[in-house]
């Protein structure tokens, strides 16, 4: 300290500054005056330039007409007057009294009613309660959590599964985990609502191929490399993801999975494959669409199902790489902010995994099934088949519409409760009309189970035939 | 002091704002955060957040100036953070007795910290160095 002293004595720092060079002061005076004139400043954003004087916003809000909370809808809308269902919707299902066979719900493997599933569900109900009151992060994990992320794991042959306690918040919160602003999605235009909502929280940018078309999406593709070699700065820092449906809900067809591995290696983009109606239904051991095309697993980089079809539960899982599927942990908000799955639903998906793996048969007897009817369906006068051959949820609609999509719904809604009247339980598929990006035509969703015998799926392709034939001619 | 602490390693007269030594002591690193290269590094070279947000990635090409109060101008901080180089600067050539290498070293440290700073550099990037 002393040596440092005889450096520094104050007279001596003095007199240089009474000796400073003159720009040197000038400068810092210039300094002392920006202090001041920062110390004085208001804060502002930087944004905000409203161009409206004030006399033009009294008058907008003058004449702005509140809209009513509740718009004015029509008595006979599906939403108000539901079907009410006494008992399990199982294959006997018991709709608005009248018995039927159940060809409406996606209980694909027949597992809604199974009474292993029941024992096993009221079994963790004993032990656990019904709900967890809590989301993963807050007492919510429950030893039957991780039992079933280990065991969906092991299923799918993945490094790790997700649980989410809601099927739809699944994908919706994948996406938006991954994806984000600047980001280059390309989704297949006949996408679900749920990804459709996914997409919309990411704030990325959307591209949007036709169904099923390769070419179109290779040349989205294309499109994009283009700009990227312009701006190839841009380009290392954007994502790109394709996000197919193995099973497409809305038109009960099958992405072709292959050539999308191509395309994905080509360009350098991330595969996420919405798993929901074909996990438990394609492949021989019931391991979706990459067991089906014999597809590598490890080539998908995230699949996403809901287990509220063929599992029989609630909820949905992702599964994929460990470092994949470890970032939803904190980035996903359906898990970080939901209470997670109740016990008793996941001790009921891990019993349905049990039997999937027990009977490998039922899904070559699905399929055949799947076969069957499409097959029965054919030829309907009126109606025409949407679907492959494969798939368990086919869609029937008209072959010439009215020209008017409520005049069409009100024809099929006809049909629907003439089948009913006679034993058969279908339904419409219902959307959001407003919200959906692509709205697919009105149309009767046909489901095939386990359950249902050859014999009911004869009299129900007459039945559908009969009935058609009257309401349609 | 800074310059007190800083000068035993060194033993040269200091120089808040240059620091010439090759030898990274503990006193040199924090000399070299606290310091207008360092204040420049983290606030206006590195870009995005080293954490997740909850803002799907509006804040992945911003600077942490840029990011500072959501973008609203002239606030305590950034009024905190743009008068502290400023006053080191005071010091820092008070100390140095208006020696002109330093004056010129100090200066241009001080003009890059500053500068930046505006308002009107909100999101400029020239030459489209560090846009992505």
């Amino acid at each position: 300290m002393a040596t440092a002293a005889e450096q520094w004595v104050l007279v001596e720092m003095v007199q240089a500054l009474y000796e400073a060079p003159a720009y040197h002061l000038i400068l810092e005076g210039i300094l002392i005056l920006w202090i001041i004139r920062l110390l004085f400043s208001k804060t502002y954003k930087l944004q905000e330039r409203s161009d409206l004087t004030l006399k033009e916003k009294e008058e907008l809000i003058e004449e702005w007409q509140p809209e009513p909370l509740v718009p004015p809808v029509s008595k006979d809308h599906p939403a108000l007057n539901y079907n009410i269902v006494s008992g399990p919707p199982s294959h006997n299902i018991v709709v608005n009294g009248k018995e039927c066979i159940n060809f409406a719900s996606f209980n694909f493997l027949g597992l809604l009613d199974n009474p292993r599933l029941k024992a096993a569900a009221l079994a963790s109900l004993k032990k656990y309660g019904v709900g967890t009151c809590g989301p993963r992060g807050f007492y919510g994990t429950f030893d039957v959590h991780l039992d079933l992320e280990d065991r969906l794991a092991k299923f799918m042959k993945t490094e790790e599964a997700i649980i989410y306690s809601y099927g739809f918040a699944t994908i919706a919160s994948a996406i938006p985990a991954y994806s984000k602003r600047g980001d280059i999605v390309f989704v297949d235009k006949a996408a679900c609502f749920a990804i459709q909502k996914g997409l919309q929280a990411s704030r990325s940018d959307i591209k949007l191929f036709n169904h099923n078309d390769m070419d179109d999406l290779e040349r989205l593709l294309k499109e994009q490399e283009i700009e990227d070699q312009k701006n190839p700065r841009k380009a290392r820092v954007t994502r790109r993801f394709i996000i197919v449906e193995g099973l497409y809900m809305n038109t009960g067809t099958v992405c072709p999975l292959p050539e999308l591995v191509k395309l994905k290696y080509k360009y350098k983009a991330r595969i996420f494959l919405e798993e929901s109606l074909s996990f438990g239904v394609l492949g021989e051991h019931g391991r979706g669409v990459t067991e089906h095309f014999g597809i590598n697993i490890d080539d998908i980089d995230l699949i996403s199902a809901n287990m509220e079809n063929s599992l029989a539960s609630i909820g949905g899982f992702c599964c994929g790489r460990s470092f994949v599927i470890d970032h939803q942990r904190l980035s996903g908000q359906g898990y970080c902010f939901s209470a997670s799955l109740p016990p008793l639903l996941a001790a009921a998906a891990i019993e349905a995994l049990n039997i999937m793996e027990e009977n490998p048969g039922i899904f070559a007897v699905l399929k055949e099934k799947c076969k069957r009817i499409h097959k029965a369906l054919q030829g309907i006068p009126g109606l025409k088949v949407v679907g492959e051959s494969i798939s368990p949820a086919l869609h029937l609609q008209l072959e010439e519409t009215t020209g008017c999509r409520e005049r069409d719904v009100k024809l099929l809604q006809e049909i629907v409760n003439q089948c009913m009247d006679r034993g058969i339980a279908l339904t419409q598929a219902r959307y959001l009309e407003k919200e959906e990006k692509y709205l697919p035509p009105p149309s009767i969703r046909v489901v095939v189970t386990v359950e249902q015998t050859e014999e009911e799926l004869e009299k129900a392709a007459s039945t559908i035939s009969e009935v058609a034939q009257t309401v349609l001619l | 002091m800074l310059y007190i602490i800083c000068s035993q390693p060194f033993g040269q007269s200091p120089s808040c704002f240059a620091v010439f030594s090759l030898v990274l002591t503990d006193s040199a690193v924090i000399h070299a955060l606290f310091s207008p290269q360092g204040m420049y590094v983290f606030l206006h070279a590195v870009k995005g957040t080293p954490f997740e947000t909850p803002d799907q990635g509006k804040a992945r090409l911003l600077t942490h100036w840029e990011q500072l109060d959501y973008g609203v101008q002239f606030t305590s901080s950034r009024k905190f953070f743009t008068i502290s180089p400023i006053i080191l600067y005071f010091l820092a050539s008070f100390y140095t007795k208006y020696d002109t290498t330093h004056f010129i070293l100090n200066t241009a440290s001080l003009l890059s910290v500053l500068i930046p700073k505006m308002p009107q550099l909100h999101g400029v990037r020239i030459f489209g160095i560090n846009k992505y």
